[in-house]
This record gives structure tokens, C-alpha cells and sequence, in this order.
């Protein structure tokens, strides 16, 4: 634990109370009553972490993925000091700095200036630093035309810009990042992740919290997913994506009771000859649609990675019989690299385009095979996995 | 619903962890207890004297707070920093007013009474505005999960700006002098100790409050009618000179800012120094109550995130 940038998570557990927020007077005057009475007061409580322990080397960047309640922002509270654990212990050495809701440190009465000097301070720069770095932050910032005037004639964009910049110019031994990047446009964010990575390639630790699995997958090696309060997974990025979107699809199937007037009653997914879907080669779907009446409608359907958005989606426009019709779906050379996928299905009236049947899993899709996607540098953020074979040769 | 898993026999798959998986997805952990091993439970060390180090590492931090509420509270208003003194000189003006309709008597020693009143008033002011301050400054505020220092930076800065709002609010004090065309006498030397004892007692209820609104969010509603009793309680518009000395130890054990209003008008106006009694048990339940309120305070320090 000595080196700068090291986190020690020792068998963490935390727990909330339940009915958290009605706490007023007359519950504390009615628990002290119990107290006093020796009749226990019957407190629920909630284990919001369970004996969560892991260790980041310095240097190393760890992503954490779960869905929304697994305990994400309350482990990385605990890790940055700025709440305790009810168990076990948590070691960092090093300044920790923390990009968390960077906006709400900026003052709408004060200046741009007030603000950058102001919540540099707080944020544990001194003086000094931040006039060194003023017109770096001014400029990440984009206000230099606006740095004189009050934040609250700001455009919503603007401030988060500001908040941000202050917060990236922190040189921090173990930086914590919680869903920031889902902030300004495009061309922003993109700034971003190339500052993160700047401060990454300095040696800072990071511990990156985001829903936007992409980006995740692109700024960090190691994942660790939770849930329940829970560590899942614990290993390479990609093998944590691929659990927690499989579980993810799982979990969607689950919920999703086959509703609609369209129904599928049966799905099944062959590769050439009988054997197992592979890299770029063709796939066939088999879906049997089941309905009560005869109608035309237009059926849909698409392969996502984890999530309702699909990487792509096919539609066929039927006239669709009472009762079921099978149907073959034959995808050529389909392009997607070993993973787990999911089918997802939908139906829209054709006339109407009233919606038959809600956009929902239908069955997961496995591929398998050799070919992989080839590994691309932290700079540049793939948007979905497509597999393309391509020959590279030197012109004379 | 009714999906035929022939053909997604996963046998010999290449993916990792696949046949480890439970019904959810999930894979299949050893089972927990309900809770940790008690001897694991987090105990945090309470070491004053490194508290008070790192607080006084945190100095710069704050400042910056109390400097941005000060800042963002008066740069944009035309009076800017004049309101600090219409506030209490209006309170003056309306209560010498009441003070001469009525009639009453009021013993201030030959004082005029704006000077006598605005004398009470300024301390007073300061610790009420402290404590009133002080207990909003950890419930909603969005810096608090933001700044690594310790908690008490942040009721530090609310005394400090009530500090600095004083100070500029005395400013007035000043002309009153003048107008009356009188001089503060030698003893107000005695003035700076019954600060100390003044600014004491502030940080520590402050201190107090400000952690228990947290868990108790009636303090809140409860906090400004206790403070405007106070001022009624207070010798602010009236003198000790008019109550007995025993009722005066019990107002000054109570309140420790009428012990120190009293002695502030004994060495600045009669050139006496404080009345003994009464300083020294100001300055006992001050201290008690800094001591009783920096302990809560690093107390419930642990649960603040949780709830606010």
C-alpha cells in the first residue's frame, strides 16, 4: 500500500436504513422510548454493499458496471472518504479526485473567473496551481469570451463544460470518474476521454462508473460488475461486459411476458450446415408467429449486445394467417464477432403502424468461431461490434 | 413464454463462464452470511489532535467557502455590502423609536441609547446568524459530497462570514461614536478576551446544531424561534443593570452572550473591566459547550453522507 494510486478494498459491507428520510421528532422520541423501555426498536435495515473486496494496482484502470441500486456510487462514496463503511476498511494512498455531478460545485452568482479560482481551492488546488492552469481550464472550457460574466447567463452546456474543466485539471494520484461523460455534446465528450487518457497515461489510477458500456469498454483493462451489492465478475473488460450483458438480456427476457397480438412461439438459430452461428458466415433464424386474426403487419427484427438498442435490425412486411406461420430468416455472412447476443422481436400493424407487438427479447444467439475484432487503441470508441474481413495491400 | 431451447444446446461453447451462470444470469457466488463478522465492524479512530491537523490543513479550503458565499451574496446586489448595516440599524431606529413612545426606562448608565443598543446588537447578530447558518450548511448542500476536508470546514465558513458581515456591519458603530461625540474608554482592551469567549461558544453550538439538523430535520424549524427568543432573553435593548445578580448568573450561564454584551458595555463605556462572575461562567459553559459540540459533531460525522 505504499505506492501512490493503490486502493485496497477490504471486505467492505454498508447498509442503509430502509425507511430512510422519516426521521422526524417524533420517531426519535418513540425509538428512545423503546431504548429506555429495553423493547427493541424494529429498524430495517438494507445491505447496500456485502463484503466487497478487491485491490487496484497503481496505474490501473477499472471499470464498474451494474445496474442502477447495485451499490456503484456508494462504493465509490466509501473509496473517496466521503462516507464510511458499516464493515471492514478501505485504504487509498495517494489525493483521490473525483468527477461526480462537477456542475453543482459552480456558483450561479460568481464569474466564470470566481468560479474557476473558487472551486479550483475547493477541489484541493492551490492558488498558485490554478492560476498556472487558468487558461488551459478557460480554454478546455470553452468560455473564453464569457469568463467575466455571472455563470447563471451561462447556457446549461456551458457550466458543465466549466465544472468539468476545473475538476479534469485536477492532477489526482487515484481518479474517480461517475457518469460525467453522459454530459455536453458530442464533440466534448470526445474532448473528454481524451483528457482522461491524457491524466491516465501520467500513471493516475482510475475508477470509471458509467451505463454507457462502450465507452467503458474503450477507457478501461479491468472491469468489476455489481449487483446486489455484490461483485459478480471481477476480470478483463471484455470477459465483465460479456457476463453483465448476458445477465442484462437474461433479466429483460425474464421480465418480458410474450404480449402482444403477434406472438413468437418458437425461435431457434443454426449456423452453415446444422452447426453453431459463426463469425461471417450465414445464420439462419427460425421463428414460428403465432396470431388470432389475419392481419398485415410488419415484423421486426434486430441482434442487440446488452441493451433494447439493437446493432442492427431486419424487417419483413407479412400477411400473416390465423394461427402460426414459420418463418426463415436467412442473415448472410453475418458479421459479429464471438459473443453473446440477444434476438429481440416487434410488430407494427402495416396499415396503421399501430404497434401489435411491444419490442422485446426474444432468445440469445451465440457466436462462435475465430475471428476477432482487432484491438483498437483507447483513442477511438467503437460504437457496436461489427466484424468486416479486410485486405490490406501496399499500392506500387 | 414458450421458447424452444433445442437448438441452444451450449455444450462446447467457447464463452468463459457460461455454464456457471444461475437462472438469472448471474454467476453462481458461495453463499454469504447476513452480515459481516462483527470483530470486522469499521471503527473510526478519534484522535483530536490529528482532526485538528488536518482541519488546519483545510484552512484554505475554508476560506474559499466563506469567500464564495460572500462573494456570490453581495456582488451582484447595487448595495452590495451596505445591506450587512441596514439590517441592524433599521432594528436600532425602530427600537429606540418604540423605546420613546412607550416611555420605558432603561437603565444604560447615561448612554445614549442607539450606542447602548447597537453595541448589544452587533454580537448578538453575529452568533445568531452563526448558529442559524450553520445548521442549514450540511442538509442540501451540493459541495458536501464534492470537498475533501473535513465537516467542519463547513460550519467554519458560515462563522467566518458571519464574522466578516460583522465586522462590516460595525462600521456604523463607528459613526455612532462620532454623532455622540463620545470615546471608547481605556479598558476596551477587555473587548478582544470576551470575543474569544463569544466566538467559543458560536462554533461550538453551531457545531452542535449543525450536526443534528442532519438526523433531526425539526431543528430547522425549531432553530429561528429559539434565536428570536433569544434576542428578547438577551440584554440587547435592555441592561443587566435592571435584573437582580442571581438572575443575572442564570442569564449568563444560559446564554453566554449576555455575559459578554455586558462586559463589552462595562469596559467600552464605563471604563470597568467585566464582572468577574459572569465572564468566568461565560466562558466555562462556552468552552462546554465547544467540547459537548465538536464531540457530536465528529460523532454523527460518520452518518452525514448516509443521509443528507
Amino acid at each position: 500500500m505504499s505506492a501512490e494510486g493503490a486502493v485496497s478494498v477490504d471486505h467492505v459491507w454498508k447498509r442503509f436504513r430502509v425507511d430512510r428520510g422519516r426521521r422526524l421528532l417524533r420517531d426519535h422520541l418513540s425509538r428512545a422510548g423503546n431504548t429506555i423501555r429495553g423493547s427493541r426498536n424494529d429498524d430495517s435495515w438494507r445491505w447496500v454493499l456485502r463484503d466487497i473486496d478487491f485491490q487496484v494496482a497503481p496505474g490501473e484502470s477499472v471499470g464498474i458496471v451494474g445496474s442502477n441500486g447495485a451499490g456503484k456510487s456508494t462504493l465509490l462514496k466509501i473509496i473517496s472518504g466521503l462516507m464510511f463503511p458499516y464493515a471492514g476498511e478501505v485504504r487509498t494512498s495517494g489525493q483521490v479526485g473525483a468527477l461526480i455531478e462537477v456542475a453543482a460545485g459552480i456558483h450561479n452568482e460568481l464569474t466564470g473567473r470566481e468560479n474557476v479560482m473558487i472551486y479550483g481551492n475547493l477541489l484541493g488546488l492551490s492558488r498558485k496551481q490554478v492560476n498556472a492552469r487558468f487558461d488551459e481550464i478557460v480554454e478546455f472550457a470553452e468560455v473564453e469570451q464569457a469568463v467575466d460574466r455571472q455563470v447563471k447567463y451561462y447556457s446549461s452546456g456551458m457550466k458543465v463544460r466549466l465544472g468539468f474543466a476545473v475538476a479534469a485539471f485536477l492532477e489526482p494520484a487515484i481518479l474517480i470518474v461517475d457518469e460525467v461523460l453522459a454530459v455536453g455534446d458530442s464533440s466534448f465528450q470526445q474532448k473528454c476521454l481524451e483528457r482522461m487518457r491524457e491524466v491516465l497515461t501520467g500513471g493516475t489510477t482510475l475508477l470509471l462508473v458509467s451505463h454507457d458500456l462502450a465507452s467503458v469498454g474503450a477507457s478501461v483493462s479491468r472491469g468489476i460488475w455489481l449487483a446486489d451489492g455484490r461483485v459478480q465478475t471481477d476480470g478483463p473488460i471484455e470477459d465483465v461486459l460479456g457476463d453483465y450483458r448476458h445477465a442484462i438480456e437474461v433479466e429483460a427476457e425474464q421480465n418480458s411476458r410474450m404480449q402482444g397480438d403477434i406472438r413468437v412461439t418458437s425461435v431457434a438459430t443454426t449456423g452453415v450446415d446444422g452447426r453453431l452461428p459463426a463469425v461471417a458466415e450465414d445464420v439462419t433464424v427460425k421463428l414460428t408467429v403465432t396470431t388470432d386474426r389475419e392481419r398485415d403487419a410488419r415484423l421486426y427484427l434486430g441482434i442487440s449486445e446488452g441493451q433494447a438498442t439493437p446493432i442492427f435490425v431486419v424487417m419483413h412486411a407479412a400477411s400473416l394467417a390465423e394461427g402460426s406461420t414459420e418463418y426463415e430468416i436467412l442473415l448472410e455472412r453475418l458479421p459479429l464477432p464471438p459473443n453473446r447476443y440477444f434476438l429481440w422481436f416487434g410488430a407494427w400493424d402495416h396499415h396503421t403502424l399501430e404497434q401489435a407487438t411491444p419490442w422485446q427479447p426474444i432468445g440469445p444467439l451465440l457466436m462462435s468461431g475465430q475471428r476477432r475484432l482487432d484491438r483498437v487503441p483507447k483513442a477511438i470508441v467503437r460504437l457496436s461490434p461489427v466484424y468486416v474481413s479486410a485486405q490490406w495491400s501496399k499500392v506500387q | 413464454m414458450e421458447v424452444e431451447d433445442e437448438t441452444q444446446s451450449h455444450s462446447g461453447m467457447p464463452a468463459r463462464s457460461l455454464d456457471a451462470v444461475d437462472e438469472n444470469g448471474r454467476p453462481i457466488l458461495p453463499e454469504l452470511p447476513d452480515g459481516p463478522d462483527p470483530s470486522t465492524r469499521y471503527r473510526r479512530s478519534h484522535n483530536t489532535r490529528s482532526a485538528l491537523v488536518s482541519l488546519w490543513q483545510s484552512r484554505g479550503i475554508t476560506l474559499s467557502l466563506a469567500q464564495r458565499d460572500l462573494r456570490a451574496s453581495y456582488s451582484q446586489e447595487v448595495l452590495g455590502f451596505a445591506w450587512v448595516l441596514i439590517g441592524p440599524i433599521m432594528l436600532m431606529v425602530v427600537l429606540t423609536f418604540l423605546k420613546n413612545v412607550s416611555n420605558t426606562k432603561i437603565d444604560t448608565g447615561g448612554i445614549e441609547y442607539p450606542l447602548f443598543l447597537y453595541v448589544g446588537l452587533l454580537p448578538w447578530t453575529f452568533f445568531s446568524t452563526s448558529v442559524s447558518t450553520s445548521a442549514g450548511s450540511l442538509v442540501n448542500n451540493p459541495l458536501l459530497n464534492k470537498v475533501y476536508a473535513p465537516r467542519e470546514t463547513f460550519v467554519l465558513a458560515q462563522i467566518i462570514e458571519a464574522m466578516v458581515n460583522t465586522v462590516a456591519a460595525a462600521v456604523a458603530l463607528i459613526v455612532l461614536f462620532v454623532v455622540y461625540g463620545r470615546m471608547p474608554e481605556a479598558t476596551s482592551f477587555w473587548v478582544i478576551p470576551l470575543l474569544v469567549i463569544l466566538l467559543v461558544f458560536a462554533v461550538g453550538v453551531s457545531l452542535f446544531f449543525a450536526s443534528l439538523t442532519v438526523f433531526v430535520r425539526d431543528v430547522r424549524h425549531a432553530l429561528p424561534q429559539a434565536l428570536q427568543l433569544g434576542f428578547f432573553v438577551t440584554q440587547i435593548f435592555w441592561g443587566l443593570a435592571d435584573i437582580s445578580q442571581g438572575w443575572r448568573i442564570v442569564v449568563c450561564a444560559i446564554n453566554p452572550v449576555a455575559a459578554v454584551i455586558d462586559g463589552i458595555r462595562r469596559s467600552v463605556f464605563f471604563g470597568t473591566a467585566p464582572d468577574l462572575t459572569l465572564t468566568l461562567i461565560a466562558a466555562g459553559v462556552s468552552l462546554l459547550w465547544l467540547m459537548v459540540g465538536y464531540r457530536v459533531f465528529k460523532r454523527l460525522e460518520t452518518g452525514f453522507a448516509d443521509v443528507s
